[in-house]
């Protein structure tokens, strides 16, 4: 599968993906401190500051980034399965009061490690890619066993469920992408994927439509807040039919206060116009309209958006975009299925990440709390994103296996 | 391309995956096009929407001033304790996390966290709903702002409260606006306040324009008042967020001219954040100060005119006074009683509710009285144009007959002429001759003089009189009996006393009806900006009585004898020949019943070349020589010693 002209060209480890990779650590800091400066209080020490500390997690990431190639693939591969149901433990002691914490949000989703917090449900996704590469990369014959399927989908609905339980939608979500691309891959027959993917969709669809239409005691059990963020998107009114006007006035009170955050991205990221208004001169942040507690992660995007304009997007895009193709041709030239599961996977894993962040800052998709990578602030998500590329830099260093 | 090169080689699914994060990469960029090109200005009006308040900042009021120069209103800052909420936000969530309830639970950690420093006793903030927060965050704004108000009060030695339903109407409605915790401070509070100002507290001292009134209540009927209205006027940007207080003129000449004291508000922009507090603030345009309106008004007669007043009726006198320049038709003083404060609020509501006195009334130009005699050498013109003999004697038995109806003269049975008749104020003769002239030709003398017509004051403040025109003299329903009250000056007509300074200065300067005016320029506030002020013409003629000299002289003559020999003899000034006659009309009501008398004496002097025109009107006096002809003495003694050229050269 390998051709030898590429092997030429050598090379220890893929240059151009960490050219990009370093490209969108620099924004990180600089825009988490551009979001972050005008609510620090003047007080804090310098390695408290926001961006330090990003940096910090940046320097600590890559790290673990450069630790996840040492070993090659295939040793971790040995280790997947453990390294999952490890993951696995984690995700239910999470939902356990007293272990998981809740950070004062609705959802239980950081494990309290004293002087920092680990958030198992990004690891978890690790795992997962892992675990279904290892999984997967057994002859494509044996693919072809429905049993074989069905433990595939097993190995994706676990963790899936554990952390709807959280809950976290967002995160959840993205496993699905990530194992059925990693599936269609590995040469899963394409009939068991459609289907999949069909009753997926019918599932999806009579999921939407029982929220938005249905009336209440009908409802399928969901947090309040998911509800009202996919009635949001959909434009559909909190109030029911038959409710009174003081309902309905409260019910649009209702609506303006969760339309919120994604009203105010929306306007950040629309009033960068083309040039933007120039780094640290947003003033969606400086004024608060974007929540202080939301712009420098999960809306990181909207304040490059806004102080550097569609030039800024133009360049963040491209960075991602040199980061997954350039994990596409990692796949293309891995030595085995296993790693070019692996680094398909990585890639599934950070596009849809990409694509989710940065579609609900535009509204293409509900708000979901889900991190940008390598740019939204936050330890977790940093880390993973870098383990994920280190992955990749793995298959491709191990590239040749003799 | 490099990266796809490499992937064309390989196989068919990575390539369809490739395609994908290719579509998807491509599918944000083109929503960002979207957003950030295409609707890029819809978001950012948006944005400004949101962010930016827009505040009207008054322009400075013009000045009223007076034909010399001297300031009749102008505008004195006045200070504002005001507190700055958005300097508060920190103290707020303080004070919100202080007063949230705290439940207080008891656990013991779980044994693999021995080594946290988690406590065994921990404090949990309770869970409250949406309405309770609200509650609880408003309680925590009010705690805050009562605190910094009572601190203030130990500061400035006196107790300071907040008003919860004020506070919360301005914290909903002004929130980028600082709020007022003391209005209108005296020096001394200023100057205790400059002392304890380093107590750190985010209040500040704010100016705010007051209109002001050197003289007082001098002219006050013609100044007319303004009150606080902060609306747009005409030409100004329409929509404001926040309005800071400013003045429109309601009557009188602050209302009249009010487009030119006003001036342009200006715009100031203020930046606010998500909670509605004032970030930065700049000025997109400053605001234009109005003009000054330099009246016609001579300060020193008008008050001579309003301290005569008040010395001969004292102050609930229901009176009106009109001095004009007959040879132009300039107002020199407009006084009417009983005073009112300029600054409305600062009369009394019972006071300007009362009915009798109506002091919110200018009695110069807003009330329509029954001139009675003084209308008499209306009469006579006409008559004498209509070719009557002055020295032609009419007899007086003490009464006159129109049709069955008696009409008694308070002058003495006799013959009389012209002269005689105006120096007693005969009824008989003035109806005789008035009957054999013909009302058609009474009614079109009057119409020269315009009376039952405005005199285009723009104060606002003027009635048109009544006068019968030449079609209802003519029709059916006149009876002699009303001609007779017209030759009188009673019955189906009423002037104002302005109106008849018009007509006296109109007999005064030799047939020529002027226009009244009153302001005589609008001039810029600062001269030095080279914008150029508006004068209004002086003498403007409105009409010519197109009489004969003759006519006239004869009129003038019988009017000095009216002062020297006749009721009229108070109002005398040595050194100085005044034309005057006094009247005193009865007030009817609906029954035909005498309930009242209105008391006039119309004037002008000097005799050899007329020049200044005074009409004095008081309700309820006794008669027009003894109640108005000594206020009108006191006018001419205060005219002559401004413009001593009247003075009766022969004489001195």
């Amino acid at each position: 599968m390998v051709d030898p002209s590429i092997n030429e060209r050598g090379g220890r480890v893929d240059k151009l993906q960490l050219i990009a990779i370093a490209g969108l650590m620099f924004l990180g800091a600089m825009f988490v401190l551009s979001a972050t400066a005008a609510h620090q209080p003047d007080d804090l020490p310098w390695y408290d500051e926001m961006w330090i500390r990003q940096i910090i997690w940046y320097a600590l990431g890559s790290g673990a980034a450069v630790a996840s190639c040492i070993i090659s693939y295939h040793q971790l591969a040995r280790w997947s399965l453990i390294i999952y149901w490890g993951m696995i433990v984690c995700l239910v002691a999470v939902l356990i009061p007293h272990i998981g914490s809740t950070h004062g949000w609705g959802a239980r989703r950081w494990i309290d490690l004293g002087p920092f917090q680990f958030q198992p449900s990004e690891f978890a996704k690790l795992a997962f890619i892992l675990a279904l590469a290892n999984f997967l990369s057994r002859p494509v014959d044996e693919l072809r066993i429905p049993a074989i399927f069905w433990k595939g989908i097993g190995l994706m609905m676990l963790p899936f469920a554990l952390i709807m339980k959280e809950p976290d939608l967002g995160s959840a979500l993205v496993l699905f992408p990530t194992g059925l691309v990693m599936m269609f891959v590995a040469g899963t027959p394409k009939r068991y994927l459609l289907k999949l993917v069909g009753g997926i969709a019918i599932l999806c669809v009579l999921f939407v439509a029982d929220v938005i239409f249905a009336p209440r005691a009908l409802q399928i059990p969901i947090h309040e807040y998911q509800r009202q963020r996919l009635l949001v998107y959909f434009g559909a009114s909190f109030a029911d039919k038959n409710s009174t006007p003081e309902q309905k006035a409260e019910a649009r009170r209702l609506q303006e206060k969760s339309s919120y955050q994604g009203k105010q991205a929306l306007i950040s990221v629309g009033s960068g116009g083309f040039w933007g208004k120039g780094w640290r001169q947003g003033q969606q942040t400086a004024l608060s309209f974007l929540p202080a507690g939301a712009a420098h992660n999960d809306f990181i995007f909207s304040v490059i958006a806004e102080e550097e304009g569609f030039v800024g997007s133009t360049i963040v895009l491209t960075l991602y975009a040199v980061i997954l193709f350039s994990g596409l041709r990692i796949a293309g030239q891995a030595r085995d299925r296993l790693g070019k599961l692996v680094a398909v996977g990585a890639v599934t894993l950070l596009f849809s990440h990409v694509f989710i962040n940065i579609g609900m800052n535009i509204r293409i998709v509900p708000v979901t709390g889900i991190p940008l990578p390598l740019l939204s602030y936050g330890g977790s998500s940093v880390l993973c994103s870098l383990i994920a590329l280190g992955l990749m830099q793995n298959v491709y260093i191990h590239r040749k296996g003799y | 391309m490099l990266i796809l090169d490499e992937l064309k080689r390989n196989d068919a699914q990575l390539r369809l995956v490739a395609a994908m994060v290719a579509l998807g990469l491509f599918v944000l960029l083109a929503g960002l096009w979207w957003v950030q090109v295409v609707s890029a200005r819809k978001y950012q009006s948006h944005l400004e929407t949101q962010a930016y308040r827009t505040v009207r900042v008054p322009a400075e009021r013009g000045k009223i001033l007076d034909r010399e120069g001297r300031v009749l209103a102008e505008n004195a800052p006045s200070y504002n304790l005001n507190l700055y909420l958005d300097d508060l936000g920190s103290d707020f969530r303080k004070e919100y996390a202080h007063l949230r309830p705290v439940k207080i639970v008891t656990n013991s950690p779980p044994f693999w966290k021995f080594w946290s420093r988690a406590k065994k006793v921990t404090k949990q903030r309770a869970r409250l709903d949406s309405d309770q927060v609200d509650a609880l965050a408003w309680q925590a704004r009010y705690n805050v702002a009562s605190k910094i108000a009572s601190e203030l009060s130990s500061d400035m030695g006196e107790p300071l409260k907040v008003d919860p339903a004020d506070f919360k109407r301005h914290y909903a409605t002004e929130r980028a606006m600082s709020y007022p915790l003391l209005e209108d401070l005296d020096p001394a509070e200023i100057a205790r306040f400059e002392e304890h100002y380093s107590s750190g507290l985010p209040v500040d001292l704010e100016m705010e324009s007051q209109r002001v009134y050197p003289y007082g209540t001098t002219a006050a009927h013609l100044l007319g008042f303004v009150r606080k209205d902060d609306s747009s006027i005409e030409g100004e940007e329409a929509f404001f967020d926040y309005r800071l207080p400013d003045w429109r003129g309601v009557l009188g000449i602050e209302g009249g001219y009010d487009s030119y004291l006003h001036g342009h508000a200006g715009v100031e922009s203020v930046l606010v954040n998500n909670l509605g507090y004032r970030q930065t603030a700049n000025v997109w345009s400053a605001p234009e100060p109005g003009e000054n309106v330099v009246l016609t008004l001579d300060l020193d007669v008008q008050r001579a005119a309003e301290q005569s007043l008040l010395a001969h009726r004292g102050p609930n006198s229901r009176a009106a006074i009109v001095v004009m320049n007959a040879r132009n038709g300039d107002v020199l003083a407009m006084v009417s009683s009983p005073l009112i404060n300029p600054i409305y609020n600062s009369n009394s509501p019972a006071y300007l509710a009362d009915e009798k006195l109506k002091p919110q009334l200018n009695r110069a130009t807003q009330q329509n009285y029954a001139p009675g005699s003084i209308f008499k050498p209306i009469v006579g013109l006409a008559a004498l144009e209509a070719g009557l003999d002055p020295n032609a004697l009419v007899d007086n038995p003490g009464y006159v007959y129109v049709g069955r109806r008696h009409i008694t003269d308070l002058a003495e049975p006799g013959q009389y002429d012209l002269k005689k008749a105006i120096v007693h104020s005969s009824n008989t003769y003035f109806i005789t001759i008035g009957l054999r002239t013909g009302i058609d030709k009474i009614v079109r003398m009057a119409e020269k003089f315009h009376f039952g017509e405005r005199t285009g004051l723009t104060t606002r403040q003027e009635t048109r009189g009544i006068f019968p025109s030449l079609k209802e003299v003519n029709s059916s329903d006149w009876h002699d009996g009303d001609s007779a009250n017209i030759c009188i000056g009673q019955g189906a007509m009423a002037v104002t006393p302005l109106q008849m300074a018009v007509a006296y200065s109109a007999i005064a300067n030799g047939g020529t009806v002027f226009w009244p005016r009153l302001v005589e320029r609008i001039e810029p506030q600062d001269p030095s900006t080279g914008e150029t002020s508006t004068d209004y013409p002086s003498g403007l003629v409105r009409d010519r009585l197109g009489v004969s000299q003759h006519s006239l002289n004869v009129l003038h003559d019988a009017m000095l004898a009216e002062t020297v020999e006749g009721t009229g003899q108070a109002a005398q000034v040595p050194g100085l020949k005044i034309c005057g006659k006094t009247g005193t009309a009865e007030v009817m009501n609906e029954h035909n019943v005498r309930i009242d008398r209105t008391t006039w004496f119309a004037s002008y002097a000097p005799y050899e070349n007329p020049k200044y025109a005074v009409v004095v009107m008081v309700e309820s006096g006794t008669f027009g020589g003894p109640t108005c002809a000594p206020i009108a003495h006191d006018i001419y003694e205060e005219l002559l010693k401004k413009d001593p050229t009247i003075a009766n050269v022969a004489k001195n």
